[in-house]
C-alpha cells in the first residue's frame, strides 16, 4: 500500500469516527434550531434547519424556570469539584506516601467501593439523608458524591508514579507532610487534578436519578431533573427538547475547552523535569 | 407523550418497595391508621403531588387549589409535580421512607405496590359512598387483585383512535378512504402494502404487547388474577398472524424491541402507515411532523372484543397521612365532575365521572380534527376497558416483548413462546 492510501485511509477511519461521536450532537442542534414548520423525523433527515430560528431557546426559558435550575446545578457541581479535588488528592497522596497502620485495608476500601452500584444503595442514601433532615436540599445532592472512590484511586496513581526519590529529596531537606504535600506532589500532576475535576464536574451535572429522589419541591430541581419537564406528559416538541439539551451539554464543553491544556498532560506525567 | 418507558426501573422499585417498605415505620404514624372510615372537616395542610403536568397546567391546577382552600377554610395544598422520567423510583423511596404525599397522582400498575405496602388507602373502607360518583369500570381500574377494596380515585382517562398514514395507503395501491376495520382486513392490507412496495413500507411498528391480545380476545388472566393465561388460543392465533406479517415485511425489523414511543416516532418518520394512538396525538403530530399532519387519516381502533382499550390515571391518598380527611377531601375535589370536564377542556383527555361523558362537549363534533377525534373516542370510552392486569409491570412486559421476539425471528413456536412467556410472569407473580 503506498503512503498516500495509508493516509487516506487513515484520515476516512478519522472523519468516520468524527461523524459517529459528534454526528449526534449536531443533530440535536440542529433539532433546536428548527421552525415550527419543519418535520422532525422526516426520512432522509435533513440536517440544515430550513428555517432556522433561535426562538426554541427562548421558549424553554418561557415553560420553565430554567435558569433557577441552572443556577442550583452550578452550585452543586462547583461544590462537587472543589470537595472531589480537595479530597480525593489529599487521601491519594496519604495512600501513596504516607506510611500508616491500616493503608492496604483504606486502599482496598476504595476499590471495593467501586463495585457497589449506586442505585442499590440508593434508597438506604435517602433514609439516611431523612434522618438527618437533610432531604429536599442541595446540600443531600452533594454529600453521597463529594469524595468519589474512583478519583481517590486516580489521584493515588499519579502521586504514586512519581518518583519516591523526588518525596525523600524533600524529606531531607526538611519538609514536613504538608510541605511535600503541597509544594513538591501536587504542582507535578496538575493534569490528573482536571482529570477529576472535569470527571466531578460530569458527574454532578449529569446525574438524575439521585436528584430527582432527594429532592421534592421543583425550586430545588437541578437542571437535568428541570429539563424533564420538557417531555410533556402529552404532548412534547422535540425542538425545546433538544434545545434544552443543548443547554445542559453547554458548560460541559466550555469547561472542557478551558481545562484543555491540563486534560492531555495526564499522559507524561511524574517525569522529573531537568 | 407518557410512555412505559417512562416508568424505568419500576419492577426494581417495586422490589426495594416490598422489602423496605412494610418493615419502616414512618415518623408522624397514627394519622389514618388502619381501617375504618376517614371523615372530620377538611382543614389540614397536605401536599399534593402530580405526574409531569406544572408545566404547562400551572394555572389550571394553581385555580382548582385556590378553589378548593377558599371552599375550605383552613385548608392548605402544597403542589409538587414529578417530572415524566423515574417516577416510580421516586414513589418507592419515598413511600419506604415514609414522605409519600398526601394526595399522589397513579396509574393502576404504580399504585399496586403501594396498596400491597399498606401504604395507601383503601378507599372503599375509607370514605363510602365515594364509589358513586364515577363510572363503575374506573373505579373497578383501581383495584388490585387478592385484596378487597379500591386504592386510587379515577382521574383522567385517556384512549384513541388509530391513526394512519394516507399517503402511504396510496403508494402501496390501498384505499385511504377505506381502511381496515377488522384484523383480518388489516393483516390482508399489510400484506398487500409490503408487496406493492416490495417490503419498503411497513404497516406495523410494534409486535403484539398484552393490550394487543386483550383486543384480539385473549384472556390475560384467569377469574381470580392468580395466573396468566394470554397464551389461549386467541393469543396464539395473533402472534401466528404476526409472524407472517414479520416474514412478509409488513412488521418493521426494530418492532421486536421497540415500544409505543419508538413506534409513534416512526409512524411520525413515515416508515410505518398505521399507529393507534391517543386522542392527543394529534396535537404531536401537529408539532412534530406537520406534512404527516396534513395527511393523517382517523379510523376506529381494531378489536375482536368491541370494547377498546383506557388508560387510568389516579389519585391515591397515603395510609400515614396527618390529615387523612383533608387529603380525601381534596382527591375527591381535584376528581370532581366539575374539575374533570374543566380539565378535560385544556388537554385532550377524558373524565371518568359519571354523566360527563354526556356533555355536548363530548358527543358533538365542532368541525375541527381535535373536535372528530374527541367525539370518536369518547364514544370509544362508553364500553373501554383497561386490558392491562395492574400486576403486569414493565419487567412481564419487557420479557413477553422479548419472548414475541424469539417466536417472530422463528426461534420458537408462537405456542412455545407465549408459554414461556406466561409461566416466567407467573414466576415473578409469585415472588411479588
Amino acid at each position: 500500500m503506498s503512503r498516500r492510501t495509508k493516509t487516506l485511509l487513515r484520515y476516512t477511519l478519522l472523519l468516520l469516527i468524527a461523524a459517529i461521536s459528534i454526528g449526534p450532537f449536531l443533530w440535536q442542534l440542529s433539532t433546536a434550531l428548527k421552525g415550527a414548520g419543519e418535520n422532525i423525523y422526516s426520512v432522509p433527515p435533513s440536517f440544515l434547519p430550513a428555517e432556522p430560528t433561535g426562538g426554541n431557546f427562548t421558549r424553554v426559558g418561557e415553560v420553565l424556570p430554567v435558569w433557577g435550575y441552572v443556577w442550583n446545578s452550578v452550585r452543586v457541581a462547583l461544590a462537587t469539584v472543589v470537595l472531589n479535588v480537595v479530597g480525593a488528592s489529599l487521601a491519594g497522596y496519604a495512600l501513596a506516601r504516607l506510611r500508616f497502620r491500616g493503608r492496604r485495608a483504606a486502599l482496598s476500601v476504595f476499590v471495593l467501593a467501586l463495585l457497589v452500584p449506586g442505585e442499590a444503595v440508593m434508597v438506604a442514601l435517602f433514609l439516611m439523608m431523612r434522618s438527618v433532615n437533610l432531604h429536599d436540599t442541595l446540600v443531600a445532592v452533594v454529600l453521597p458524591g463529594m469524595v468519589g472512590a474512583l478519583n481517590v484511586l486516580l489521584m493515588y496513581n499519579a502521586f504514586g508514579a512519581q518518583p519516591r526519590e523526588l518525596d525523600e529529596a524533600a524529606m531531607i531537606d526538611g519538609a514536613d507532610a504538608w510541605q511535600r504535600f503541597t509544594r513538591v506532589a501536587l504542582p507535578s500532576v496538575k493534569g490528573t487534578v482536571a482529570v477529576v475535576a472535569i470527571f466531578a464536574f460530569m458527574g454532578a451535572w449529569d446525574d438524575f436519578l439521585w436528584p430527582l429522589i432527594v429532592l421534592s419541591d421543583p425550586a430545588n430541581y437541578t437542571l437535568t431533573v428541570g429539563l424533564e419537564y420538557l417531555r410533556g406528559t402529552f404532548v412534547g416538541d422535540q425542538r425545546l427538547i433538544a434545545a434544552g439539551t443543548i443547554i445542559a451539554v453547554a458548560p460541559l464543553i466550555a469547561l472542557f475547552f478551558s481545562l484543555q491544556r491540563y486534560f492531555f498532560r495526564g499522559v507524561n506525567e511524574g517525569a522529573v523535569k531537568g | 407523550m407518557r410512555t412505559p418507558a417512562t416508568r424505568a426501573a419500576a419492577a426494581l422499585a417495586a422490589a426495594v418497595l416490598t422489602a423496605s417498605g412494610c418493615g419502616l415505620a414512618a415518623p408522624g404514624t397514627g394519622g389514618a391508621g388502619e381501617g375504618g372510615p376517614v371523615d372530620g372537616p377538611a382543614d389540614g395542610a397536605i401536599t399534593f403531588q402530580t405526574w409531569n403536568l406544572k408545566a404547562e397546567y400551572e394555572d389550571f391546577f394553581t385555580g382548582v387549589i385556590e378553589e378548593f382552600e377558599r371552599a375550605n377554610p383552613g385548608a392548605q395544598v402544597r403542589w409538587l409535580d414529578q417530572p415524566a422520567e423515574g417516577y416510580a423510583d421516586k414513589l418507592s423511596a419515598d413511600a419506604a421512607a415514609g414522605t409519600l404525599p398526601d394526595v399522589v397522582n397513579v396509574a393502576p400498575d404504580l399504585v399496586h405496590p403501594l396498596a400491597e405496602a399498606g401504604m395507601v388507602l383503601d378507599l372503599d373502607e375509607a370514605r363510602p359512598g365515594a364509589a358513586g360518583a364515577y363510572t363503575a369500570d374506573a373505579w373497578e381500574g383501581f383495584t388490585v387483585p387478592g385484596r378487597d377494596g379500591t386504592y386510587a380515585y379515577p382521574w383522567y382517562l385517556n384512549t384513541g383512535p388509530v391513526f394512519y398514514n394516507r399517503a402511504l395507503f396510496e403508494e402501496a395501491g390501498l384505499d385511504p378512504d377505506s381502511p381496515p376495520t377488522t384484523y383480518d382486513e388489516l393483516f390482508d392490507q399489510a400484506l398487500e402494502m409490503a408487496e406493492a412496495t416490495d417490503g419498503g413500507t411497513a404497516m406495523l411498528g410494534q409486535t403484539p404487547g398484552i393490550i394487543d391480545l386483550g383486543l384480539y380476545g385473549s384472556q390475560a388472566m384467569n377469574e381470580d388474577g392468580t395466573r396468566f393465561t394470554f397464551n389461549d388460543a386467541a393469543g396464539v392465533e395473533m402472534v401466528e398472524r404476526y409472524k407472517e406479517l414479520y416474514d412478509a415485511g409488513a412488521l418493521v425489523p426494530e418492532s421486536l424491541t421497540q415500544d409505543y414511543t419508538g413506534a409513534g416516532e416512526q409512524f411520525m418518520s413515515g416508515a410505518i402507515a398505521w399507529a393507534p394512538g391517543s386522542a392527543y396525538d394529534l396535537e404531536n403530530f401537529r408539532t412534530n411532523a406537520p406534512d404527516l399532519y396534513k395527511n393523517v387519516g382517523i379510523t376506529e381502533v381494531i378489536t375482536n372484543t368491541g370494547r377498546a382499550h383506557m388508560y387510568l390515571q389516579g389519585l391515591a391518598v397515603s395510609a400515614k397521612s396527618e390529615e387523612p380527611a383533608t387529603a380525601a377531601a381534596f382527591a375527591e375535589f381535584v376528581t370532581n365532575a366539575a374539575n374533570q370536564e374543566a380539565f378535560a377542556h385544556e388537554v385532550q383527555i377524558f373524565p371518568s365521572t359519571k354523566g360527563s361523558l354526556d356533555d355536548p362537549y363530548f358527543t358533538e363534533e365542532d368541525g375541527t380534527d381535535e373536535g372528530r377525534v374527541r367525539v370518536a373516542a369518547a364514544a370509544q370510552l362508553e364500553s373501554a376497558t383497561s386490558y392491562t392486569p395492574v400486576v403486569f409491570g414493565d419487567q412481564m412486559q419487557n420479557l413477553l416483548r422479548d419472548e414475541i421476539a424469539l417466536a417472530m425471528r422463528g426461534d420458537k413456536s408462537p405456542q412455545q413462546a407465549l408459554d414461556d412467556a406466561v409461566d416466567r410472569c407467573n414466576a415473578l407473580l409469585e415472588e411479588g
